[in-house]
């Protein structure tokens, strides 16, 4: 926490500086969105597609809102990977925070990916005021209860339009019990924030509905040998497999450990962290399970398939040639969010890009207005949460992306409907 | 570099070798039997009984639950085998180059990653095979080609590297070569991620995984044995070579004495640069075997693995060619150990904690390092 505060520190400072500047500046008209994402490695797959889900949506409005135009220059696609080691980075994520708050004509910033990064930047944007809207951030800990409202000093400028762990997890538990039939599980997550709060959440579902836990086990990404460990999971035969964690912290591996001692023919599910592209996409899941992953199966925490997706599809295929997947569709609800924010923040004229700034971010979390998205119709709670409890559920498909093999959306779980 | 450098007379040395075949056989069977009583033992426990009552299960059952035990225990016990394997022929490279030179060769872990990643070039690339070959010869032949390509050229690197790198620093400050190897190490990775890019690269598992011989409960996969076979083949090639070859004999020498040597003949320069091209094609048949047994290589696997590769070595005395294969053995059952009984988490720990402990009550490693100078 002590890192936090100081990052609160130098984003006030910036803040102060930023704040200097504007008032000697004129009114504002040119405004900038932000993108910070994971942009290397094995995560990188699961960016590209919310890169191109904003794109499409500011093409779409025009590159224009609330009598502002609105730009994404390239400069303002932060990276918070390291190439050292493949994967996230919450200082690397934090950093980026603080220049990107340290510029006032940002109106808003659209990331990151991980919920470890997002611990490490909310308390930076929160002290500058900053709109941040997370197409894929679905630990809990980042908007309910004691653990969020430490991240925070000032009124909330966090929304995200996926649902929480707390409902991800349970929805796996409810498929692999109703729908696949599997009565018991063997659960493996990789120890880090995301992974374990969601297998947490996956096991207590579980047991709850009346499966069998046949053991939680837990391996770090560091781990080499994933096949004794696997083997140990083989002798208390689960009828299925569980990975909490992402295709960067060992998804592949796991399950090219298991089908080696004979779970090859075990359902193995696993969150949205490994639901990052086809089998053609580089470092994806399916790229490197390859045929192994017959029967695997992920979870998305937004509606795979929702009113408009039809032409969604096809504006995203003409545009970039390749098909929407992952969170493509809340990249782009994000978007629309944010441009909806800045029209209704713009027709009051503020007169500084601060005081701008300041009306974005209480449009955006204004709980009493409801969004028009791609995805559906969105409500933020006072938390910065959505009202959309949509979890969808993937399968693999063999003849998918060519041949190479892909995820197609099977169904989807509402929990908000029960 | 043996533990006697003196000639021995061949009589001698059958006797030590039976001795020490019976000693490995030894401990894989005390191996196999504690952890199929540690299984039984935690199965009751978890199964909710007493302590007292778990381990009374442990030393009385011989039913169906101690069959199925058993055969995870067999099982685990020849994974134990083959990862231990891996790590023993990283663990001779970092060993064999200490002892001729004394450097702690950090790219070590790395030159093995560039093995790994030559073998799926050959097998993925230039084969074009992505999963199991069923034809035997044609099979041999893709392993055969992988290992004389992986293991000759990460050799000539590890050959040039020293040329180019290590030999210039030969007589700097002994703190000097071992940051530079640390620079090494830097810069193969990173060569390994522009070419290979940062995340998982699939390795064609071209041994096919459903070859397995059934005991009982238990089935032995085929690759596993065939990782340990190879790896005790190369072992026992370069004990052979080590001991009885005029330059394994060359090198004893380096080993004992650098000046010496070189004023009884022998060429040091010649002599190290064979050191390292042995302690690289081990690590090249290494990272064949890290490919075909895990299907995945990534540009920082020679950081983990060599770590432990290095651990190994030390634990086993660093300069001592048994004792590194002793160390990857043991860190191979430590880890094994660990995620048989469902601990994986700790399975570092406890391979750290060991090797913190012989360190503290016998500083030179398990078997002692050959010279009582070099600490």
């Amino acid at each position: 926490m002590k890192f936090a505060k100081l990052a609160a520190v130098g984003a006030t400072m910036a803040l102060a500086v930023g704040a200097c500047g504007s008032s000697t500046g004129a009114a504002p008209t040119a405004i900038k969105l932000a993108i910070e994402l994971p942009l290397q490695g094995s995560e990188k797959a699961a960016s590209g597609p919310i890169i191109n889900g904003v794109r499409l949506a500011l093409k779409q409005a025009g590159g224009a809102a609330g009598g502002y135009t609105i730009t994404l220059p390239d400069s303002a696609i932060f990276d918070d990977a390291l190439a050292s080691s493949g994967a996230h980075d919450p200082q690397t994520g934090a950093n980026n925070m603080t220049k990107i708050v340290s510029d006032e004509t940002y109106m808003a910033v659209i990331g990151p990916l991980n919920s470890s990064v997002a611990k490490a930047q909310i308390p930076i944007s929160n002290a500058s005021g900053l709109t941040q809207c997370s197409p894929a951030n679905t630990n809990p800990d980042l908007t309910k209860g004691a653990p969020a409202a430490a991240l925070r000093t000032k009124p909330n400028n966090y929304v995200r339009v996926v649902t929480t762990d707390d409902i991800q997890g349970p929805a796996a538990a409810l498929y692999i019990l109703n729908n696949l039939k599997k009565s018991s599980v063997y659960i493996i997550d990789d120890t880090e924030t995301f992974g374990k709060g969601v297998a947490d959440a996956f096991e207590k579902a579980f047991t709850g509905a009346g499966g069998k836990v046949v053991k939680h086990d837990a391996a770090p990404k560091t781990t080499q040998d994933y096949v004794s460990i696997m083997t140990a999971a083989k002798a208390l035969n689960p009828d299925s497999i569980y990975f909490g964690g992402v295709t960067a912290t060992g998804g592949a591996r796991i399950l090219l450990a298991a089908a080696q001692v004979g779970l090859g023919d075990v359902p193995f599910v696993g969150p949205d962290g490994i639901n990052d592209g086809s089998g053609s996409t580089k470092d994806s899941f399916l790229n490197l399970a390859g045929a192994k992953a017959a029967h695997s199966y992920s979870t998305l925490a937004g509606p795979g398939t929702f009113d408009g997706k039809t032409k969604f599809d096809a504006d995203y295929k003409a545009e970039y040639g390749i098909d929407a997947t992952g969170y493509a569709g809340q990249g782009f609800a994000c978007a629309q969010i944010i441009l909806d924010a800045i029209g209704r923040a713009g027709a009051t004229k503020p007169a500084t890009y601060a005081a701008l700034k300041e009306a974005v971010r209480k449009a955006t979390t204004d709980s009493t207005h409801t969004y028009k998205t791609i995805v559906g119709d969105v409500t933020f709670d006072a938390n910065g949460d959505t009202s959309q409890l949509i979890v969808s559920i993937y399968s693999y498909d063999p003849a998918g992306a060519s041949g190479k093999g892909d995820w197609k959306f099977d169904s989807q779980v509402d929990a908000a409907k029960k | 570099m043996t533990a006697h450098a003196s000639p021995v007379s061949p009589s001698n040395s059958t006797t030590r070798a039976l001795r020490a075949t019976v000693m490995a056989v030894g401990a894989v069977v005390i191996y196999l039997i504690v952890l199929w009583r540690a299984l039984l033992f935690a199965g009751e426990m978890t199964a909710g009984n007493s302590f007292a009552g778990g381990i009374l299960a442990a030393f009385t059952r011989f039913d169906d639950v101690g069959n199925l035990f058993f055969g995870q225990a067999l099982q685990q016990t020849v994974n134990a085998l083959s990862i231990g394997a891996i790590y023993a022929l990283i663990a001779l490279g970092y060993t064999m180059v200490y002892g001729i030179i004394e450097l702690i060769n950090f790219a070590h872990g790395d030159i093995f990653m560039i093995g790994a990643f030559l073998s799926i070039v050959v097998t993925g690339g230039i084969f074009g095979q992505q999963d199991s070959v069923t034809n035997i010869p044609f099979l041999a032949l893709l392993v055969i080609c992988a290992l004389l390509v992986s293991m000759v050229l990460v050799g000539l690197i590890n050959v040039t590297i020293e040329r180019l790198v290590y030999r210039p620093l030969r007589h700097a400050p002994r703190l000097a070569p071992l940051i530079t190897a640390i620079g090494v190490s830097f810069i193969l990775q990173n060569i390994a991620l522009t070419i290979a890019g940062s995340g998982d690269r699939k390795a064609a598992q071209v041994f096919p995984l459903d070859w397995q011989i059934s005991v009982g409960d238990a089935k032995i996969s085929i690759l596993n044995i065939f990782v340990f076979a190879l790896a005790l083949g190369l072992m026992l090639a370069l004990q052979n070579f080590v001991g009885r070859s005029r330059m394994g004999r060359a090198m004893r020498a380096t080993a004992q004495d650098q000046s010496a040597a070189s004023l009884m003949g022998v060429d040091l320069n010649q002599t190290i640069a064979l050191t390292f091209l042995l302690g690289g094609m081990l690590a090249g048949a290494a990272g064949v075997a890290w490919g075909l047994k895990f299907g995945y290589v990534k540009f920082d696997l020679g950081f983990n693995s060599g770590l432990k590769a290095f651990t190994a070595a030390v634990l086993g005395g660093i300069g001592n060619i048994s004792g590194a294969v002793l160390g990857g053995f043991i860190i191979g059952f430590i880890e094994n150990f660990a995620s048989a009984l469902g601990y994986s988490r700790w399975s570092e720990f406890l391979v750290f904690l060991i090797l913190t402990l012989v360190l503290i009550f016998k500083p030179s490693g398990i078997l002692g390092q050959l010279t009582g100078d070099r600490a």
